[in-house]
């Protein structure tokens, strides 16, 4: 090919409509107005839920409990924290061997594949399903709905979140890491224990809080399994208070007092959910974290 | 033979536990875990498959294919009927809206914060667009039933009746008795209620608005600066190529959406509090429905005789397996692409 022929391509991008610029600006403006429109949306739902959440707050609501007067949900905050810290006992260690071996240990082989779509899928799956999976295991062999049904549930939902945060963090660390480590004469779990996870122990720390804070706002698969408590009782092998199955307790009622507590309860989940994720983004900025 | 140790050297951390058959057990026994951790996970989906066929089994062998084909959720003793229809409807109808407005918006905000937004504002609108993934279901859910379903009912619906009202959509089938009929219907038909399709879309758009974003937007980091500049010095304009970056990045885009899709299948808490909970077929937006995901939440428990719940075990089967289908096509696509980064 020589120079004349290459004169002779027409170019592509030129010539055939002359207002492609006007074209281009337009389509850069409804890009603009489509992220301003996403971000008012975001802005919107929180004015709702901080106003309204703020105006129906008492100090009862984090001292009392739903049946007393004036009423609170201080066992449904308590039952929520304690709940998540139960699945993450169930979930985390589990996440966390699937995310060692993803990064330590898998090779390119079938199953690898095949371990990795598992992990996929189980994270895609919709959460309502595991909260029926923990129904059917824990529920019906006890004959009743308890804390450890729901924890199950939730830890379920945890474990690919918690793996594939561990896996990412883990194949920053840089490979001359372990070659290093190797070269000291260590072993394969010597070099695990003492270098990789330390290196990578705050972003597997950021990856755990991650999924604490998507747990924590998990409604569904608690629905057939916590059910939701009254009282202040904490004993996980009893029907466990949850704050989120109360604001769909109280969000499906008739009575003004019960809906402003919904409010109120949205705001306090909301707050400790964005709180957690939010330091989890500065931590780990400019480093990927798969939240999604 | 050992090294003599010189005491003029630094301390090596790993030279006193020279044990080595101890140092090969740990090893062995630390893979084995990290094993038996990927092996309990696989576990875990098996389990989720056998209790769902298990506790379907009963509703498989009696209702078999029909459960697609009626309509009637009808679970009084003696005269019960079990169909999946509606709720397959409710699903699909409310995800295609939610992608049919969550689509485009999505990838213009990633197109926003990728290729028009100057750094210091991409990495804040990026962080916020991920806020919104992170507010639960059920607050999305407080606030589209106490907030926007109003919303919609006062001001958005009576504007989108008189703007849609003649439209005529196509045939849509209605099984009243088992038999399919088709008739024309209308777009919009009934009384704005607010509690609807419409707001059952309207709350999935913002809530798989995030991921599409998300992932869009990764991927169209991986455009290549080569081609870009290229396509920038033969005097195209930005729109023609962010176009050449679009198709570049089309299977991861569509891997996206796939992603988007499987989670607006799956949603519960946030569409069964705007969606109205009924178990119609209706062409009209303003017609409340159901998902199969809330027939579960909103049911499941009242399921008091063998085959009723075994019907519920059938609706959940079937959503599970929408929702295997989804991610499967969004995995494929995206690992795609996975692999392509890392071979460049």
């Amino acid at each position: 090919m020589n120079a004349d022929d290459i004169k002779a391509q027409p170019n592509p991008f030129a010539g055939r409509n002359p207002g492609r610029r006007w074209i281009s600006r337009g389509v850069m403006v409804l890009c603009t107005l489509c992220t301003a429109l996403a971000l008012a949306v975001l802005f919107v739902v929180l004015a709702y839920m901080g106003i309204r959440g703020i105006e129906y707050m008492t100090p009862a609501f984090f001292t009392n409990l739903p049946l007393q007067s004036p009423e609170g949900m201080r066992n449904c905050i308590i039952g929520t924290v304690i709940l998540v810290g139960l699945a993450s006992v169930l979930g985390v260690p589990v996440g966390m061997l699937c995310g060692i071996y993803m990064a330590e240990y898998a090779g390119k082989g079938w199953f690898t594949y095949l371990a990795q779509l598992v992990m996929d899928l189980l994270a895609g799956t919709p959460t309502i399903l595991l909260g029926v999976i923990a129904w059917q295991l824990v529920v019906v062999p006890l004959h009743q709905q308890s804390g450890w049904s729901g924890a199950l549930a939730l830890a379920f939902i945890m474990v690919p979140i918690v793996a594939r945060a561990s896996e990412e963090m883990l194949r920053l660390v840089p490979h001359p890491h372990r070659e290093a480590s190797a070269g000291l004469g260590a072993s394969k779990a010597q070099t695990l224990f003492m270098v990789i996870l330390p290196a990578a122990k705050a972003g597997i720390t950021t990856g755990i809080m991650l999924g604490i804070a998507r747990v924590a706002g998990e409604t569904a698969p608690l629905l057939f399994t916590a059910l939701g408590n009254d009282q202040a009782v904490y004993n996980p092998s009893q029907p466990y208070p949850s704050l989120t199955l109360k604001i769909w307790q109280y969000s499906q009622s008739a009575e003004p007092a019960w809906r402003h507590q919904a409010w109120t309860a949205v705001l306090v989940l909301v707050t400790m959910v964005l709180l957690f994720t939010a330091a989890v983004r500065f931590t780990v900025r400019g480093r990927k974290v798969n939240a999604i | 033979m050992t090294a003599p140790t010189d005491p003029t050297l630094p301390h090596n951390p790993f030279i006193d536990v020279q044990q080595n058959a101890f140092r090969r057990g740990v090893d062995k026994a630390t893979k084995a875990a990290a094993l038996g951790g990927v092996l309990l996970t696989i576990t875990i989906l098996i389990i989720v498959f056998v209790v769902l066929i298990h506790g379907s089994w009963m509703a498989l062998r009696q209702i078999g294919w029909h459960f697609f084909t009626t309509q009637a959720w009808n679970p009084v003793p003696g005269r019960d009927q079990y169909g999946v229809l509606s709720f397959l409807y409710g699903t699909g109808v409310t995800t295609f809206l939610a992608l049919l407005i969550g689509v485009p918006l999505s990838i213009g905000t990633a197109i926003f914060i990728t290729r028009i937004a100057p750094r210091w504002l991409a990495g804040p609108v990026s962080f916020l667009v991920e806020l919104l993934a992170a507010i639960p279901s059920i607050a999305y859910g407080l606030w589209g039933c106490f907030v926007m379903s109003p919303w919609l009912q006062n001001y958005l619906e009576p504007i989108l009746y008189d703007a849609l009202k003649h439209i005529k959509l196509i045939p849509v089938g209605k099984y009243p008795s088992g038999r399919i009929e088709f008739f024309p219907a209308n777009l919009v038909h009934g009384g704005p209620s607010g509690s609807d399709f419409l707001a059952g879309g309207l709350i999935l758009t913002i809530m798989i608005l995030p991921i599409i974003t998300a992932i869009t937007r990764d991927v169209l980091l991986q455009f290549p600066q080569e081609i870009e500049h290229g396509a920038y010095g033969l005097g195209a304009t930005w729109w023609q190529t962010t176009r050449l970056a679009l198709a570049y990045c089309r299977a991861g885009i569509f891997g996206a959406v796939m992603l988007g899709m499987a989670r607006a299948i799956g949603e519960t808490m946030a569409v069964i509090m705007v969606i109205g909970n009924t178990d119609h077929i209706s062409a009209s937006l303003f017609a409340g429905g159901q998902t199969m995901s809330g027939v579960l939440a909103n049911e499941f428990m009242e399921a008091d005789h063998p085959i009723y719940l075994s019907a519920m075990f059938y609706v959940a089967l079937v959503l599970m397996l929408s929702s295997l289908v989804t991610n499967v096509i969004a995995r494929a696509l995206l690992s795609r692409i996975d692999r392509e980064r890392q071979l460049a």
